[in-house]
């Protein structure tokens, strides 16, 4: 055994740590987290290669994606900003800046979920070290800053400021100073949002009621949009929220966009440009506060976790009851589930109980249905095409219910264990799963098909309903197999409904994300030339002569996959239990 | 007072020590010491009397209408080994959350080391240690790369950090996994590895829940040792467990919480005589169950936790007939 040194004794009173030290210390702890996330061990043999292939595939895709967005917003940005000057529209400018803001705020709401998800560590766990709160403020306003929003925001900016410069060369210099404090107001106001939805999204009510308060601006964004804007023909279209941009006037000049756009316009009137940038300061300083008296509550040891309610329950006397006979008892027949076998029929009860205890989720299966309706109303969607109308919708309706089916075992967490342990046959527990999720997909499915029939202008064919429904078997079935197989090969450990996820959980992984997409858009993808080919050949039963074959291959692909099940998960189980049974 | 400065000069103590290689004092059962008069150490007793490493004045915390912990006053004298049991759900884990800074209380005031918590908690954390209940290591740094990182938290410098580093994980046998990621490591390494992070800068008080989960023999040995020599060094350990076994031969002092309430707080011995117990009238002693010995902190706890604040026998599971069971 290797002997310890005598440890130096710690005075009472001790010299104070640098604060580089715990600030260099953090540095270097993420730059370690970052470096040994890039090269963690990856699986080898066939796994390796698939995950290779995925893996250039996605970035292939997501790349360029990433790039629009970023180089959108920013080019946008600068080419704004220089022509808000040079076209001398003062209060373009204040919108513009405003807009950035907005755009960046509403990003980072939306990803606070994906943000808590992606983390590799949770920073208020620095608290359990010796900090004082001045550096545990500043390692929490510097934690964190390269999330896409940040950037994107940042370098629109700069963009702006560079639009500026060129614009109007005098203005370079107070439009760089006066953009790094505007970027730094967005940076504490988005912290500040943030410390506060953490602590408002502890509260599992709270997050349902958000996520049906957010589905509910996307919904009426939506419906104000089919109110106000009518089709006038092709390209002319008015931008309501433009024009509130527009009609907002002198508002603007009382919010931060409105300091920072006076603070550089006014550059010729020193005083007062000098007292917009104090008004921007202020703002700054005000939205640093306001987070940080949320920080101090974390830094004191504020309970951050789902809220307990437990009570004190007196000890139930004990129920006298008659004893079984064992032999009777090992005799019965087990408790029947109707026409499921005892193992489908507990295992679809507990999933049950485990969606209607989810509002986030029920929220997340209403949604999609409240747009069809929205879409249905729409002359703009519903009257183009009838023909082409239907099979778009089931589309939508199809992309966020089937994501679900490629990590059936990520909500179970540890629980999966049960299922390995007990002496169950894993085909029955996936049966289950499936169809619980396939009950959900025929209800959703059958309730914007309802809607849609009702609500459309133009009668749906027969002949496109029938392509249609057989579309839908062949994409249901072909997700079902495909989805099968990869919550198996790749489970990843999920709380349902939870911010905060376990180290790097999601509901679908990164890979099986790109399947559903690249499934369900080449499914998609399938149905263009056939609608193009029926419609030029007149031949209306064209797309149910093809799908049908398809959807009895899928269907057949899925028993295959199904007999292959128990199989599968036998030779996965150390995969099972490195993601989905650590800590 | 020196036998809290550094090591325990061995004619300070009750009993013949056992010397490691290097001559260090190596205290090894807290039972024998117990057995070889009141105090480990001679000298120690009026300092560790007036200034506590640890001191809860009505300790509350609720969370809505659930009363975790109800109204507890700890006293935890310096160099003690202090344990604190409480069947699950009892209030432990949530007490050593906000003895270590980690929880607010409801109501309430603590004071480590003399000082308030909540007033000093910088000054205050870097002389403790903690092992928590989740352990919240960082997954995705190697075992060498988080020690390096605690000790600079903590404020030692580079050499010192690097230099304990190595030590430690030799001491917990960790030093062959040096290229796994913690995430990749077992429960029981991981809980190593939290033990090391928690001493690395030589903490005066140490916090322990749970340690012992998921441990092995060899390495409980070793762990059990190594605690027994902080003590001997001067430092305080607050320590949690369900093995009562482990507890009952560490600890000098040991405490129970049940329902958020201390019910019984003394030496073993303060225990056995029913002198430690508060707020339980009555209490008749009662013939050990089967298979447990008389007098041992099993019985013991049992008794206490096994009744209501009138003394009455509450209703077990063990009475309760599970006659479907073969």
């Amino acid at each position: 055994m290797v002997e310890l040194t005598g440890p130096e004794r710690v005075p009472g009173s001790m010299p104070p740590i640098p604060a580089s030290t715990q600030l260099l210390a953090v540095a270097w702890l993420r730059w370690r987290i970052f470096v040994n996330g890039m090269f963690r061990k990856r699986p080898k043999g066939k796994r390796q290669i698939a995950g290779l292939v995925f893996g250039i595939l996605l970035r292939l895709i997501v790349w360029p994606m990433l790039a629009l967005i970023v180089v959108g917003p920013v080019a946008i940005s600068g080419f704004l900003a220089w022509m808000a000057i040079s076209e001398g529209h003062p209060k373009s400018l204040a919108s513009l800046l405003l807009g950035i803001a907005l755009l960046w705020q509403f990003v980072s709401i939306n990803g606070l979920s994906i943000a808590a998800a992606m983390q590799s560590f949770d920073p208020a766990s620095l608290v359990r070290f010796p900090l004082r709160f001045g550096r545990y403020f500043v390692l929490r306003s510097l934690l964190g800053l390269m999330t896409p929003s940040t950037i994107v925001g940042c370098l629109a900016l700069l963009a702006a400021a560079v639009g500026i410069g060129v614009a109007n060369a005098s203005l370079a210099l107070p439009a760089l100073v006066v953009m790094a404090v505007y970027a730094l107001m967005n940076i504490y106001l988005t912290r500040m949002i943030g410390a506060w939805m953490e602590r408002w999204l502890a509260n599992r009510r709270f997050r349902e009621i958000f996520s049906m308060l957010m589905a509910l601006f996307a919904v009426s964004i939506q419906f104000m949009n089919l109110q106000r804007t009518p089709m006038r023909g092709p390209g002319v279209r008015s931008s309501w929220l433009i024009n509130i941009l527009h009609s907002s006037g002198s508002y603007l000049y009382w919010l931060p966009s409105g300091f920072a756009a006076q603070a550089i316009l006014l550059v010729k009137h020193p005083l007062a440009a000098l007292a917009q940038f104090l008004g921007l300061l202020a703002s700054t300083v005000l939205f640093a506060a306001v987070f940080a008296i949320r920080l101090h509550k974390q830094f004191l040891g504020e309970y951050l976790d789902e809220g307990v309610s437990r009570r004190v329950q007196a000890p139930s006397a004990p129920r006298a009851k008659a004893p079984v006979p064992q032999s009777a008892a090992l005799s019965a027949p087990a408790a029947s589930g109707g026409i499921f076998s005892p193992t489908v029929a507990a295992c679809l009860r507990k999933e049950w109980l485990i969606l209607t205890s989810n509002g986030t989720q029920l929220i997340g299966l209403l949604t999609p249905l409240i747009f069809v309706v929205i879409f249905s109303m729409n002359r703009a969607f519903s009257a183009f095409s009838s023909k082409y109308f239907l099979p778009s919708a089931i589309a939508y309706v199809l992309i966020a219910a089937l994501s679900s089916l490629y990590n059936i075992f990520g909500a179970d967490g540890r629980g999966v264990q049960l299922y390995l342990l007990a002496p169950i046959r894993m085909l029955d527990v996936v049966l289950a799963k499936n169809l619980m999720s396939l009950a959900l997909i025929v209800t959703q499915v059958g309730l914007a098909w309802t809607i849609i029939c009702v609500l459309a202008r133009a009668p749906v064919p027969v002949s496109v309903q029938i392509s249609t429904a057989l579309w839908t078997v062949f994409v249901v079935a072909l997700n079902l197999a495909i989805g099968t197989w990869r919550s198996i090969q790749a489970p990843r450990k999920f709380v349902p409904g939870q911010t905060r996820q376990p180290r790097g959980g999601t509901p679908t992984n990164r890979t099986s994300a790109l399947l559903v997409l690249a499934v369900l858009f080449g499914c998609m993808l399938l149905q263009v030339p056939v609608a193009i080919a029926s419609s030029y050949l007149g031949a209306p039963w064209l797309g149910a002569w093809i799908f049908g074959p398809l959807a009895v291959a899928a269907v057949f692909a899925y028993a295959l996959m199904l007999r292959s099940a128990e199989r599968l998960i036998f030779a996965a189980r150390d995969v099972f239990a490195e993601e989905l049974c650590k800590a | 007072m020196r036998c809290f400065s550094s090591e325990v000069p061995a004619k300070n103590l009750r009993y013949k020590p056992e010397r490691t290689r290097t001559g260090q004092v190596l205290i090894q059962d807290a039972r024998f010491l117990r057995s070889r008069g009141r105090s480990v150490y001679r000298g120690c007793k009026q300092e560790t009397m007036t200034t506590p490493a640890i001191d809860t004045t009505a300790l509350t915390r609720r969370f809505g209408d659930f009363t975790a912990v109800d109204n507890v006053n700890l006293r935890v004298d310096a160099g003690q080994f202090f344990g604190f049991l409480g069947p699950n759900g009892a209030g432990k884990s949530t007490t050593i959350k906000m003895l270590t800074g980690l929880l607010a209380p409801t109501s309430g005031s603590i004071r480590v080391l003399g000082g308030d918590l909540r007033a000093n908690s910088a000054d205050i954390k870097r002389q403790i240690g903690v092992v928590p209940e989740g352990m919240a290591l960082f997954g995705r740094l190697t075992a060498d790369e988080y020690l390096q990182f605690v000790g600079r938290m903590y404020g030692l410098d580079r050499a010192t950090t690097l230099n304990r580093t190595r030590e430690l994980l030799e001491f917990m046998q960790l030093a062959g996994e040096q290229k796994k990621l913690i995430t990749d490591f077992s429960h029981g390494m991981q809980k190593k590895l939290a033990l090391a992070a928690a001493v690395i800068h030589g903490p005066k008080v140490l916090f322990l829940d749970e340690p012992f989960e998921g441990v092995d023999a060899v390495a409980a040995g070793t762990l059990k040792a190594m605690l027994l020599r902080m003590i001997a060094r001067g430092a305080t350990i607050f320590l949690t467990s369900h093995v009562l076994e482990i507890v009952e031969r560490l600890c000098t002092h040991i405490t129970i919480i049940h329902r958020g309430q201390l019910v019984a707080q003394g030496s073993l011995d303060e225990l056995r005589a029913g002198a430690g117990r508060i707020g339980q009238a009555g209490i008749q002693e009662a013939a050990a169950p089967p298979g447990l010995e008389k007098g041992s902190l099993e019985q013991i706890f049992l008794e206490i936790v096994g009744t209501d604040r009138e003394g009455n026998p509450a209703a077990t599971a063990s009475e309760q007939e599970l006659s479907w069971l073969s």
